[in-house]
């Protein structure tokens, strides 16, 4: 046998991947819904609509505490309801979800000067019962668990009164006190757009804008034990005060391994940020010596994730990528020494059009982290919008920042029609595109993407919502022959830590492959996927052992007999893996 | 009348020393860029262009260290004030508008669009005033970067066609001109006759039989053609503007 036809035989794979297959089922299990983007009144309508045009998100959380997954999913024109889409699973044995919103009191939102952006599951009082944040352009709303299906609107009382043009929100422990705090991503400057006093409120430069509206970090000041939810504003003290972006996401992380989170902002019109965690209560922007600079592209998804398995939390960020603007996405590799190399060229991640939300998760249950991404602007008519947006872009002195200056966009159509992207991590630094394959090659207006097991299968399902359109909830229905797609689920508990234990990391071996993952509040554009760890496992038929770093600082080793292979295993902090079920 | 007759006499010799001056400091740049000090090297091209606003040399090499300094909009404001004050310099036109295409792969994508049409405005004021190869070359060269929606291909493939029949009047083909033939087939790909371009890049390959430019196009099809194109077209990637192959010796 020659040596090259020995090498070739070498580097086969062991076994050929298993297919990676999606069934969308939103509509049979009453999942599909259709968003609305808030239509404005008055001479700038077009262009404000433009500006606005997300606000279709979706929060994936067991909030009724019974063991499947539920969503929140948002709509954004006045008057509209949000939906509270309670799982049956539990209770019937059969995926399908009722609208329980208004029962709940968590429909409203949409008003005359407010519109709703963004959704969170969190537990801000350490109660046991799942909180609600509604973020918006207006003030945010903060909805609290009574633990009997209906929720009380407490936003005044807990101190987020402050306005916003709020598009992105997580909950995390920034600095490990046990309580979870809340980060907003802000996009225009706090100016009510329902009713503009000023037409200049559009970004002054549209790759290296200055004048968005920054970030603002809440610090969660309840006290401990009490459900008098109380939060204050700290953005200056945390050192967060001077990023004036337009910002887009945010999200959080442990990037350098030191147990506190750090963060990265994807900003439109340029300049991300990376903050790192300086474990005082405050952060350092370590952008330029991390990232190598300022970029000038449109950030709009941050996601985070070990994607080539080497100890360290990666970053992706989506950007534009169509017919004028070659952007390419960004996946910041995490070298392990406070520096990132852009590798979205490389393994062939660059490109997902028009950017949105994306998320990683083991879609195959090999071990890998593939990754699926939303794209798509605006589908309308036939006519091109980019052709006369450009009549306005290439006009000596125009004024970007003046919202007449843009010309309306009618029934035109801006990138939009475009196919979503499934990338199959192959685990040699490259993935391959694959979503025709895996039937999610939809060509709706993209924006937030969750990811659950819905169906408590042990395969992730996706959730995508749509700005202006129905939502997709895809069914996770990858063939995989017995024995060689193993997975476990982990529910992490926090005792000392915050209770929804985000922030935990999660170190799974099997022989000398570690797999992490780490319980996030939010990550990613418009969704907050389950915070319920997913791990495939391909085809070990055991695991080496199983570690959890949780936020309080325990490092907590489980006996891999309590985690059990196929299963959906709850962690308590300090106790192990228990059985631990409610219900209403 | 002395002084009328005195006239041309003076004004031969003002740009005797003119040209001087500008030889003197092109020279000074140069010993700085070798010295590896392209920032002391500016202004002395600066000096130089200013005493010969048409010279090609000079502003080539100073593009060229504007380049590796990223002194990009120095340069621009240098070219507008060169080109208010020379109104007639078409090769002053000419480097103004490469100065916006060597900002481009440093700019954020929307700026890469306003530079790329600035850069279109002063290629067309140089061939206004003179219609060189080398202007209607890079002009119909600039339309090809732009998406299709735009519609500027064909007016690309007007440009470059003119360039080549210029080409084609020179005594000697030189190497640089296989530029334009491939530019033109590239043309002809991205408005729809694909024969048309092949037939095109078969005939620049009878002429400049070593190119591999030519050779990967003629060896590509479909997809992989169109994909190749697109890479060569990457408004991120910078573009070659440098013109010293228009008057070194081949």
């Amino acid at each position: 046998m020659s040596r090259a036809l020995l090498l070739a035989l070498l580097l086969l794979p062991a076994v050929p991947p298993s297919p990676i297959r999606f069934e969308e089922i939103g509509g049979v299990v009453g999942a599909r819904m259709r968003h609305h983007t808030r239509k404005f009144k008055g001479k700038y309508a077009g262009v404000l609509g433009m500006f606005t045009s997300g606000g279709a998100a979706a929060a994936v959380g067991d909030y009724d505490g019974d063991g499947d997954e539920d969503l929140f999913v948002t709509d954004s024109d006045a008057g509209r309801p949000n939906h509270l889409l309670r799982n049956q699973l539990a209770e019937t044995g059969k995926l399908g979800f009722v609208d329980v919103a208004k029962e709940a009191g968590v429909a409203g939102g949409n008003d005359e000067r407010s519109i709703v952006t963004d959704a969170l599951w969190f537990d801000a009082d350490n109660d046991g019962h799942a909180d609600l944040l509604v973020a918006r352009f207006g003030t945010p709303v903060l909805y609290r668990d009574l633990g009997n299906g209906k929720f009380e609107d407490i936003s005044v009382k807990a101190g987020l009164t402050k306005f916003g043009n709020t598009i992105a929100v997580i909950a995390f422990d920034y600095d490990n006190d046990g309580r979870l705090d809340l980060l907003f991503g802000n996009y225009f400057q706090p100016v009510n757009l329902i009713d503009l006093p000023n037409p200049h409120v559009l970004p002054d430069n549209l790759d290296d804008a200055v004048n968005g509206g920054g970030v603002t970090l809440w610090k969660n000041v309840t006290v401990p034990g009490s459900h008098d939810i109380r939060f204050a504003e700290v953005t200056e003290k945390a050192g967060l005060a001077k990023h004036t972006g337009w910002t887009l996401d945010v999200g959080h992380g442990d990037l350098d391994n030191d147990g506190w989170p750090d963060l990265y902002f994807a900003d439109d019109y340029g300049t991300d940020r990376l903050f790192m965690n300086n474990r005082d209560g405050t952060f350092r922007d370590a952008t330029k010596e991390a990232l190598g600079g300022l970029d000038t592209k449109k950030g709009m998804n941050v996601e985070m994730a070990d994607f080539d398995r080497d100890g360290w939390l990666d970053i992706y960020v989506t950007n534009i990528t169509d017919e004028y603007m070659k952007e390419c996405n960004m996946l910041w590799h995490n070298s392990g020494d406070g520096t990132f190399t852009d590798l979205s060229k490389e393994t062939g991640t660059c490109n997902t059009l028009w950017g949105w939300g994306a998320k990683f998760g083991d879609f195959d249950n090999d071990g890998w982290e593939d990754l699926f991404a939303a794209d798509g602007l605006r589908s309308a008519g036939k006519e091109n919008y980019i052709p006369v947006l450009l009549e306005m872009i290439i006009r000596p002195g125009v004024d970007f920042t003046d919202v007449g200056s843009w010309p309306a966009i009618g029934t035109m159509s801006w990138s939009g029609y475009q196919k979503k992207k499934l990338f199959r991590n192959l685990g040699t630094l490259a993935f391959k595109e694959m979503a025709a394959e895996a039937g999610v090659d939809n060509d709706r207006d993209g924006r937030g993407v969750a990811l659950g097991d819905f169906d408590n299968d042990g395969k992730l399902d996706i959730y995508e919502t749509n700005a202006d359109q129905e939502s997709l909830l895809y069914r996770n229905v990858s063939p995989a022959s017995p024995g060689t797609a193993h997975w476990i689920e982990l529910n992490l508990i926090g005792t000392k830590s915050n209770r929804d234990a985000i922030g935990a990391r999660v170190t799974l071996k099997i022989g000398s492959v570690a797999l992490i993952r780490e319980v996030n509040g939010g990550n990613g554009h418009a969704a907050q996927s389950s915070k319920r760890l997913h791990f495939g496992l391909g085809a070990a038929a055991k695991i080496g052992s199983l570690e959890i770093r949780w936020p309080s600082g325990l490092v907590e080793k489980l006996a891999t007999a309590s985690v059990p292979l196929d299963r959906i295993t709850t962690i308590r902090e300090g106790s192990g893996a228990v059985n631990e079920r409610k219900s209403r | 009348m002395n002084i009328l007759r005195r006239t041309p006499v003076l004004l031969v010799l003002l740009l005797a020393a003119a040209r001087l001056a500008a030889a003197t400091s092109y020279e000074d740049a140069m010993k700085a860029v070798a010295a590896g000090n392209n920032a002391a090297a500016l202004p002395l091209f600066e000096a130089s262009l200013a005493a010969d606003p048409d010279d090609l040399k000079s502003a080539n090499e100073y593009r060229k260290a504007v380049i590796r300094t990223k002194e990009y909009d120095r340069a621009i404001g240098f070219f507008d004030k060169l080109t208010a004050q020379h109104p007639k310099a078409a090769y002053a036109w000419l480097n103004y508008g490469y100065t916006y295409v060597d900002k481009i792969p440093d700019a954020g994508s929307v700026t890469q669009v306003i530079l790329a049409n600035k850069a279109l405005t002063n290629f067309s004021k140089s061939i206004e005033l003179k219609k060189t190869w080398i202007a209607l070359f890079t002009r119909g060269n600039s339309y090809l970067y732009w998406p299709k929606v735009f519609g500027r291909a064909p007016l690309g493939v007007a440009d470059l066609e003119q360039a080549i029949a210029l080409s084609r009047q020179e005594p000697k083909q030189r190497s640089v001109f296989v530029r334009a033939w491939i530019a033109l087939g590239d043309a002809y790909w991205k408005t729809e006759q694909a024969e048309k371009a092949k037939a095109t890049w078969r005939q620049a390959l009878q002429l400049f039989p070593e190119n591999p430019e030519i050779k990967a196009r003629l060896a590509r099809d479909g997809d992989e053609l169109e994909k190749y194109i697109y890479d060569q077209l990457d408004p991120n990637k910078r573009v070659d503007t440098n013109l010293a192959p228009l008057w070194e010796k081949e």
